[in-house]
């Protein structure tokens, strides 16, 4: 990497938070770094300091429990997810995005917030946490406030984050403990990639959800459907959330028939 | 900055720029380059390294965040000049070809074998799903694992006719 | 070099022999020249283009040269030199105009890597961006944008080209066999289309890198991540007018290759930055990016084929039009095109043929020769267009292809008679199809089919190739004996994965009748030390530096004998050995231990006779010729290598999604030396054949922007990619000339994995693909008969810039005629 940047690793969080609002927008937040350190190293991003954000203990954890529901610290990976018993039990349908999630050695270090704060519209995490009902917990130094992982992002890469705020966790809510949930990605090869679009379909509650990835700016999510929603009305609620782009990796047509063609089929995988 | 770090249960203590792979740190700095970089994007695996225990993708680490750590990477695997176990079977199912994404593969079958000590063909082809090899085509690097597994039945190299 | 191969008396050829390289490889300590760092060396980057065609205005070198630890910066203007493997057309750094995205402008040697970088950054181009011509067709209209206006005034190698002056045509290479268009009118079926590959890449995991010294009275070291260490000496002699003894090439451990390597990249730019900066070594490795656009690809092709078949099935004539997309400059793909166009047909005998094959010029990253050499794209072709064909008339595609296919007495399209040792294509053919089970889906297929509701297709497809190398093609060995009785052996050949260091030792081993354990093939290779090899390339190296290596053998027993005599008191025809002594034979107690007189053998009263014992082994390729310019006629080959694949996979009939389930490849190799490495060879380069297949390739912009130069949207397969079952036979038919009737493999698992893919998808679905790779959404395209995308080149981020619909023919049906 040819930009130079300073680094500090707080140990305290009302330190990093102090740390953000003194910084400014020069200040990068490193966790997994799976995406800072490529952008910084194509030139992408010019940090003047760079924050690692997972020497404090807390980062790390994750709490499940029967009033609460899931909370997700701002550190855990993707690994860390999937090696979760309390997760594989009542939250499979994140497992089944976290392990369609890059390679083994990547998910050693992604993190589930990052997956979110980056806003990539290929984000395999969100059509889970949409479909889940996430909450995101930002705070500042000033401020604590919590918002619904739908209206989190607001663009691509973009999100409702200030400069001087940060996502400390990403919380369940009890209500979908247990939904099950079927997770499908497009890829171009059977090994890691970024989807070519991707499609969750979860039964949570009395309510049917579909998530959806790589084909509107921002993941986007249908509200609760009717748990005997028809295929055709099922289709055509998705169908209308997305809108899709060609690019290297896809012809919008195409996107657009697959997400109706997973929805159909993951819909009915579900109900089986 | 000023880190300290073991690497192969040896302690360094150097100063490294903020802005340093923990990658060019041990090829560089320590003169380790049996690790690899391949892509320098954390695609190709490459330069797969034990970052406290767990397989990273060294090009997509900052040295300083190694500090306090532990690393462990393919100089650690034979020791006394005799292979590990591991490399004994990469060498016997000729799971080397050029030998560039070798010390990655390593480290990642390394990784796999020890969370799931008798693995699937599905498990080691997931397991190494982040190191690209362009000359084996794999499966005989999978036929490696599975040997040192438990798992490899011997069977005729060609089918003659 | 036929030798005895019967199996129960060979002790190593035909066996599994542990490779002799791994050691080094895995245990981290084997040296690239990626790992090497040389006392005072600097660190190089380059200035590259962002345009596809455009003026260079103006360079502005000011603030990179004031960076402190900057010790070179050059632009185009401060060199004068060409470089060209075939013909000299490329400048080191663009001159007065950039011809493709990537291409270099600039270059800086600095005290680091990030200091190279910063200076890189410093340096400012002024351009003048102009229409860049991107498509090969529309390169050869009549008035289009010419990348080469001086081409005629180049230097190239008349023997074998022919570039087109005025044109974009950087060679054009023909072939004419019997009377095509009698055929045709003869024929009962005429049947025409065109197909398409795009350029790949060949990802080798070590990038191309080089360390350059220009040290005193221009005496010039190179460290190369190279293929062929002579070529890299001679090419660089040639364009700095050098005497060959003034430049020394070393290869250490190579990274992978796959063709990317064969010629010469990186060294001249580096040698001239090392010169600037006053002789320091200078260090240049292409970052992942680099190796997309500022190093070469794989060209792409656009393939024309008519053919005129007979009521039976037999095909009559056939009329070739090969369109080679060079890119901006010709390196190999000129070469590519003349071996293409004498392969042309594929493994069939055609009659009446003929060959139009042209290499033409585009504002794009420039193609290189790639394992396969053009076979794997033209096979995509020829074998989608023998499943074409057999289709139109109403025959079985595999009984067509037999009907076809080379046999004994077969005359080739170069004039070429196969004989019985030549290889036996139908066998392969029949091995994979029962491996398959072609033609027909078993219960259990059946039952799949109904339960997942994917269709079950089978395909096969058939390949041929040769080494594509000068008809005067030479190498040699040296084996020179330690004091211990053990052997070293010298050979200009490279070890780049491909295991020939570990094949050439069994020879070695075998014909001396040593312990393989003795024998020491080196690895690290050095222009200085080493006997000359022309390349490391063409699937040559076993035959020729295996041959080469007998004869070594052969010289270094007769002198081994020669001093045996003399000490034995015997007769060198009484004489034999084992691994450890010469012996007389009728009296096997008077021996003399090898390691007596390996460094010459010193008598009890301290006399001496004989010295170190050195065999050394010279072979060139015999009864080759140079092809007549107009008709294609000669003998180009050394030994034809025929192979065939066939593939079992599973499509969803909805989506176009699939998955292979079984590969299974035969090849004719005469005889296996070692079979773990043969089938190394043979996975490898079936998954390299299906990555193209189903994946890979550049994507271009409209303006000639590579779209993905990188493994975030050019992706390989992982170990996930493999197919669930993979077979892998032989088939041996010895070669006579063969070192124990071997001949080459290397390439050949790669060609025809894509047209038995796209055949099989066509079985299943019905989806019928002319272009290459083959995406999930290709499938599902063809199945609705939708146009296909234009893959290449596409508009940011929708859309397309074909060329010209009316100068292409994707019409199979109309183009039938009765």
């Amino acid at each position: 990497m040819i930009h130079r940047f300073s680094y500090t690793a707080p140990t305290e969080l009302t330190d990093l938070l102090a740390l953000l609002e003194t910084a400014g927008p020069g200040a990068k937040l490193l966790a997994g770094g799976t995406d800072l350190l490529v952008n910084i190293r194509n030139g992408l991003v010019k940090p003047n300091t760079v924050v690692d954000v997972k020497r404090i203990p807390e980062a790390h954890a994750i709490m499940s429990d029967n009033t609460k529901g899931l909370r997700i610290g701002w550190a855990v990976t993707i690994n860390d997810i999937l090696k979760n018993t309390d997760i594989a039990s009542s939250y499979q349908l994140l497992q089944t995005c976290a392990h369609d999630l890059a390679s083994y050695q990547v998910r050693n270090r992604a993190t589930v917030v990052g997956n979110i704060v980056n806003a990539s519209p290929c984000s395999d995490m969100a059509p889970a946490l949409l479909c889940l009902d996430a909450s995101i917990e930002i705070a500042s130094s000033k401020a604590y406030r919590t918002v619904p992982v739908r209206q989190f992002f607001t663009g691509v890469k973009r999100t409702v984050l200030n400069p001087d705020e940060m996502v400390i966790g990403i919380t369940i809510p009890i209500q979908s403990k247990g939904a099950k949930g079927k997770y499908r990605k497009l890829k171009r090869i059977q090994g890691h990639d970024l989807g070519i679009i991707g499609v969750a379909v979860a039964q949570v509650g009395d309510g049917m959800r579909i998530g959806v990835s790589s084909a509107a700016p921002t993941p986007v999510a249908t509200g609760n459907l009717p748990l005997d929603i028809s295929v055709s009305d099922a289709i055509a609620v998705v169908d209308a959330l997305i809108s899709p782009i060609s690019d290297v990796r896809c012809t919008k047509e195409y996107r657009r028939f697959m997400v109706s063609e997973f929805t159909r089929r993951l819909l009915v995988e579900v109900r089986a | 900055m000023r880190i300290n770090v073991t690497v192969n249960g040896i302690a360094y203590e150097r100063d490294v720029a903020e802005n340093r792979t923990l990658l060019r740190f041990l090829r560089e700095d320590l003169g380790l380059t049996g690790t690899k970089e391949g892509c320098g994007a954390g695609e190709c695996g490459a330069c797969t390294v034990f970052f406290n225990g767990k397989t990273v993708n060294s090009c997509m680490v900052l040295a300083v965040e190694a500090n306090e750590g532990t690393i462990e990477t393919i100089e650690g695997e034979s020791s006394g000049g005799m292979l590990s176990t591991l490399q004994e079977a990469f060498d016997r199912h000729h799971a080397v070809q050029c030998g560039f994404c070798t010390a990655g593969m390593i480290m990642s079958a390394r990784e796999l074998i020890h969370h799931t000590p008798h693995p699937t063909v599905d498990q080691i082809q997931e397991g190494l799903e982040g190191n690209f090899c362009r000359c084996t085509g794999y499966e005989q690097i999978i036929e490696a694992v599975l040997d040192v597994t438990g798992g490899y039945t011997a069977k005729e190299e060609l089918l003659h006719v | 070099m036929y030798e005895n191969n019967d199996p129960s008396t060979l002790a190593y050829v035909g066996k599994s022999v542990l490779r002799k390289d791994t050691g080094e490889k895995l245990t981290g300590t084997a040296t690239y020249v990626s790992d090497m760092v040389l006392p005072g060396m600097l660190y190089a980057q380059v200035k590259k283009s962002p345009h596809a065609r455009a003026r260079i205005v103006k360079v502005d070198t000011s603030k990179a040269k004031a960076l402190a630890g900057v010790r070179a910066v050059l632009t185009g203007d401060d060199l004068d030199y060409r470089i060209g493997l075939y013909i000299v057309d490329k400048n080191i750094l663009a001159k007065g105009e950039v011809r493709h995205y990537g291409e270099a402008v600039a270059a800086v040697a600095a005290t680091s890597l990030e200091i190279a970088r910063k200076a890189v950054d410093l340096i400012n181009v002024e351009y003048e961006v102009m229409q860049p011509v991107l498509n090969h067709m529309d390169a050869l209209k009549a008035d289009a944008v010419l990348v080469h206006p001086d081409l005629g005034s180049y230097e190239f190698i008349e023997a074998a080209f022919t570039p087109v002056p005025k044109t974009n045509i950087a060679n054009w290479t023909k072939l004419r066999k019997g009377d095509v268009e009698a055929g045709f009118n003869e024929a009962a079926y005429v049947v025409e289309r065109e197909y398409d590959n795009p350029s790949v890449q060949h990802v080798p995991m070590e990038t191309h890198v080089a360390i350059v010294r220009w040290g005193a009275r221009d005496k010039v070291t190179i460290w190369s991540s190279a293929q062929s260490p002579f070529t890299v000496r001679n090419l660089f002699c040639h364009t700095f007018a050098l005497p060959l003894g003034n430049v020394r090439v070393v290869v250490p451990a190579v990274g992978g290759g796959f063709g990317g390597k064969a010629g010469i990249h990186l060294e001249p730019l580096v040698a001239c930055l090392s010169k600037q900066a006053g002789g320091l070594p200078v260090k240049l490795q292409a970052s992942r990016e680099e190796e997309f656009s500022l190093l070469p690809c794989r060209s792409a092709l656009t393939y024309r084929i008519k053919t005129g078949v007979a009521q039976d099935g037999k095909i009559i004539a056939q009329k070739m039009e090969m369109f080679w997309d060079a890119g901006a400059y010709a390196d190999y793909a000129v070469n590519v095109t003349r071996a293409s166009g004498y392969s042309a047909s594929g493994p069939y005998e055609i009659p009446n043929a003929w060959v139009d094959a042209y290499t033409v010029y585009t504002n794009k990253p420039y193609g290189t020769a790639y394992r396969g050499f053009g076979h794997v794209e033209f096979h995509w072709g020829i074998e989608r267009h023998m499943e074409l064909v057999a289709r139109t008339i109403g025959m079985d595609p595999l009984e067509f292809r037999r009907r076809n296919a080379l046999h004994p007495g077969s005359i080739t399209l170069t004039g070429e008679k196969i004989t019985s040792h030549t290889g036996d294509v139908v066998a392969c053919m029949e091995a994979v199809a029962r491996s398959i089970g072609y033609g027909k889906l078993t219960a259990a297929e059946k039952k799949r089919e109904l339960a997942s509701g994917r269709k079950i297709g089978k395909g096969i497809a058939l390949l041929q190739k040769a080494p594509a190398m000068p008809s005067n093609t030479a190498t040699a060995a040296v084996i020179k004996m330690n004091s211990d009785g053990s052997v070293t052996v010298n050979i200009g050949l490279t070890e780049i994965g491909q295991g020939s260091t570990t094949a050439l030792a069994q020879i070695v081993a075998e014909r001396l009748g040593f312990d393989i354990a003795n024998v020491h093939v080196m690895v690290d290779k050095d222009t200085e030390s080493d006997p000359y090899d022309w390349q490391t390339v063409a699937s040559k190296g076993l035959i020729m530096s295996g041959n080469a290596c007998i004869l070594a053998c052969e010289d270094l027993l007769r002198k081994g004998y020669a001093v045996a005599s003399h000490v034995l008191k015997a007769c060198v025809e009484d004489l034999a050995h084992d691994g450890e002594n010469v012996y007389v034979r009728h009296d096997t107690e008077n021996c003399i231990p090898w390691k007596s007189i390996a460094i010459g053998y010193a008598y009890p009263d301290g006399k001496g006779i004989g010295g170190p014992l050195i065999g050394v082994g010279s072979y060139i390729a015999q009864g080759l010729s140079n092809l007549d310019k107009q008709t294609g006629q000669g003998k180009p080959a050394l030994d034809w290598t025929f192979g065939a694949h066939g593939i079992i996979c599973e499509v969803d009939p909805v989506t176009g999604e699939y998955v292979v389930r079984k590969v299974a490849s035969a090849f004719d190799v005469g005889k296996v030396v070692n079979p773990a490495l043969l089938r190394g060879q043979i996975v490898g380069g079936m998954i390299q054949g299906l990555g193209t297949a189903t994946c890979e390739g550049y994507i271009y912009d409209d303006a000639g922007h590579l779209l993905n130069p990188s493994f975030t949207d050019n992706k390989i397969p992982t170990a996930r990619d493999l197919p669930m079952e993979i077979e892998t036979i032989v088939v041996e038919n010895s070669q006579i000339d063969g070192p124990y009737g071997a001949r080459g493999v290397a390439e050949h698992p790669m060609i025809s994995v894509a047209p038995a893919l796209g055949n099989a998808i066509q079985s299943a679905v019905d989806a019928d693909l002319a272009h290459m790779p083959i995406r999930f959404e290709d499938v599902w395209r063809a199945m609705h008969d939708n146009h296909p995308i234009d893959n290449w080149i596409t508009k940011t981020p929708a859309g397309s810039c074909r060329s010209d619909p009316a100068a292409r023919i994707h019409t199979p049906d109309s183009a039938i005629s009765p």
